[in-house]
């Protein structure tokens, strides 16, 4: 009896610990990377991209987890979408080969190497982006986390939302237009993200 | 500095010394590289990794010089050798611009395929045979097709690829330059043939696969070196002969340009709407 019931455990144990790895695919709608710059000197320039896809995992107990988001270049938007009496906006040149080149790069993605906790919640995203076909270290800080039943489906669906920043510079991926005075060369990420669990 | 005309003045003052220089070797087509090169060196850097398409066309346009001084120094100018040209330089640019097109739309990559082939090697091909060996002829060719490109780009919404543009205007000018002063034609060859015509080819035809340029613009773009071939008074001085032969590409060159503004606007015209 007591053979049966070590053996039991040893086969569910397993189970058990692959139970607590959650997989969450990102929601595309509440799923924001906005980024911004500074212009000329004068002001900040905010910019954000419209079509994100991608999935992360969490294992609490272990506390490890994983992430990967794609995020289509061509989505990105200013605000600037108007021509009027000029000859492109500021969205078309962002879209040319002076900034993320979209015809070559229609993609950038950025994966997870490791996370760290903070207690019971991720705190520390370290990851390599990859930007017009470089990749470089950046790290993603989670400044709000919070997982629990969706109230919009009655709690059926489970989900996790909340923000991610990082830093990183354009330079270092070969975006040097408009450097070093015209254009700045850190950019700040501000990323609002859901997941809902599958 | 590296938006600025810092790049330009550079190109045009390293174009004027190489092309005085090289003169008497009969090499002055290399002051079109050298303003293009410079320029790309103040643009964007020296490197090749990744290999994008604008990393291929500057990789081309140092090959191109060289390939055009081997052709000149072993071989005479023919039609079946213009024909050759024209067909490399089309297989150049496929090299360049393949993987961008095909990641488009079927219907979308074969028309901007085509039109960069089409264009190119008619550039290329028509230049050899008809303009190298008139070095002012050519200088005017390589002049239009450069400025015009590099305003076409800017209007299209790339300042990179206008500055490369207009830097290998500036190179032909810069070859011009000094047959304008002196009175004296240069020589042209294969080396200006490939330096020019075929780089600017090559970065209109990037304006219109990775920027907004039009492929009708470019059509017209293709267009700016037989404006080179018009009739001009071959008694005339020099000067003359390179303002009025300019003028004959600039005209063209600009034309191609107003497709480009007027690229994705509305025109009424009174009793139809027509949509570029």
């Amino acid at each position: 009896m007591t053979k049966l019931a070590i053996g039991l455990v040893a086969i569910t144990l397993p189970l058990a610990a692959a139970a607590q790895v959650e997989s969450y695919n990102i929601d595309p709608i509440h799923t924001i990377p906005y980024w911004e710059t500074d212009h000329l000197g004068y002001a900040t320039m905010r910019g954000h991209f419209n079509k994100i896809s991608g999935k992360f995992t969490i294992d609490r107990a272990a506390k490890t987890g994983t992430l990967e988001i794609t995020i289509q270049t061509a989505s990105l938007n200013t605000g600037d979408t108007d021509r009027e009496a000029r000859s492109r906006t500021r969205d078309e040149h962002l879209r040319s080969p002076d900034f993320f080149n979209v015809a070559e790069f229609p993609t950038m993605t950025y994966r997870a190497t490791s996370v760290k906790f903070a207690d019971d919640s991720p705190d520390v995203i370290e990851g390599n982006l990859t930007l017009l076909g470089v990749t470089r270290p950046v790290s993603l800080k989670i400044e709000r986390w919070r997982c629990g039943p969706d109230p919009r489906t009655a709690g059926k669906r489970y989900q996790c939302g909340g923000n991610a920043t990082g830093l990183f510079k354009r330079s270092d991926f070969g975006m040097k237009f408009g450097l070093p005075t015209a254009i700045g060369d850190e950019v700040k990420l501000w990323m609002s993200f859901y997941g809902f669990r599958k | 500095m590296q938006v600025g005309v810092a790049p330009l003045v550079a190109a045009l003052v390293v174009a004027f010394f190489v092309a005085l220089l090289l003169r008497p070797l009969q090499l002055g087509g290399l002051a079109v590289a050298a303003a293009f090169l410079a320029t790309m060196y103040f643009v964007s850097g020296v490197a090749f990794s990744p290999l994008t398409a604008t990393r291929k066309i500057i990789i081309v346009s140092i090959a191109a010089p060289v390939v055009g001084i081997l052709i000149d120094f072993a071989f005479k100018p023919t039609r079946i050798g213009a024909v050759v040209l024209a067909l490399c330089a089309a297989a150049g640019a496929l090299w360049v611009f393949w993987p961008v097109l095909a990641q488009k739309p079927a219907a979308e990559g074969w028309l901007l395929g085509a039109s960069t082939v089409v264009v190119i090697s008619f550039m290329v091909g028509f230049s050899q045979r008809y303009l190298a060996a008139d070095a002012v002829r050519a200088g005017a060719a390589g002049l239009g097709l450069g400025l015009a490109t590099g305003v076409a780009a800017i209007l299209s919404a790339s300042a990179t690829y206008g500055l490369y543009g207009i830097a290998l205007g500036a190179g032909a000018g810069g070859f011009l330059l000094p047959q304008m002063i002196t009175g004296k034609k240069s020589f042209a060859g294969a080396t200006f043939t490939l330096s020019a015509i075929f780089i600017g080819g090559l970065v209109a035809a990037g304006t219109m696969v990775l920027a907004k340029l039009p492929w009708y613009a470019l059509l017209v773009l293709g267009l700016v070196p037989v404006g080179a071939r018009l009739p001009a008074p071959g008694k005339a001085p020099v000067w003359l002969q390179a303002v009025l032969l300019s003028l004959y590409c600039f005209v063209i060159g600009a034309a191609a340009c107003a497709l480009a503004w007027a690229q994705g606007r509305n025109f009424d015209l009174g009793f139809m709407s027509l949509q570029l």
